[in-house]
């Protein structure tokens, strides 16, 4: 493995050990507008969704 | 150390192992992050609406139940109840039902800001509950849209 190489790996196990860090720098009275996609948790939905159906159930009019 | 001269096969093995290693390491942690960590959504407040939605289904909820076992009403792939017998009703209750069941899930995307995709995933998440809770003769409609009675 050449030293680039190594170099380069190091950098990676580094980065994703640690985690990164970004920082926005500009001016605060022209705020930048970022658009983000929203990601949804599946999983998460379905625990919320079963829970309230639970809790219709549950509180059901005999 | 020169740091620009090439390594010798024992640091390359070296370098090797530490590369899969650390490689192996990231992936346990994503995957144990991914199965151990579910997202928490949940009712942040809860309105008078809200309020309304849930105890008008809880006082619905055993006629929902019979409605579902006679085959009058089933639960479709949308997180909403379907009127299948073209009883009328059955298409009243269905509609109130609906409306209700939509309160929540609209207040759900917006509480936990999930915007217009997540209203669409939070109906596919309850249309998954309602056919995995249903019971044994129950119609439900499968993802591809047909209807099947619950073994």
């Amino acid at each position: 493995m050449k030293p680039i190489t190594k170099a380069a790996t190091m950098l990676l196990a580094v980065i994703a050990i640690t985690g990164c860090t970004l920082k926005a720098v500009g001016d605060p009275n022209r705020p930048i507008t970022i658009n983000a996609n929203v990601v949804v948790d599946i999983r998460g939905l379905k625990k919320t969704a079963a829970n309230i159906e639970d809790m219709v159930a549950q509180g059901a009019v005999k | 150390m020169n740091p620009f001269t090439t390594l010798t096969s024992k640091e390359d093995l070296i370098m090797k192992k530490i590369y899969t290693l650390g490689l192996v390491i990231s992936l346990v942690i994503l995957t144990a992050t991914s199965l151990c960590f579910a997202a928490d959504y949940g009712y942040k407040t809860m309105t008078p609406d809200m309020e309304k939605a849930l105890k008008n289904r809880q006082s619905r909820y055993q006629q929902i139940q019979s409605l579902k076992q006679e085959g009058v009403i089933g639960e479709n792939n949308t997180g909403y109840v379907t009127d299948l017998k073209e009883n009328a009703a059955a298409a009243t209750l269905a509609a109130a039902e609906n409306q209700d069941r939509r309160v929540l899930y609209e207040a759900l995307a917006e509480q936990n800001k999930l915007g217009s995709t997540g209203l669409l995933e939070i109906q596919k998440a309850f249309a998954y509950v309602q056919s995995e809770k249903a019971g044994a003769g129950d119609m439900v409609q499968s993802s591809s849209g047909d209807w099947k009675k619950k073994s």
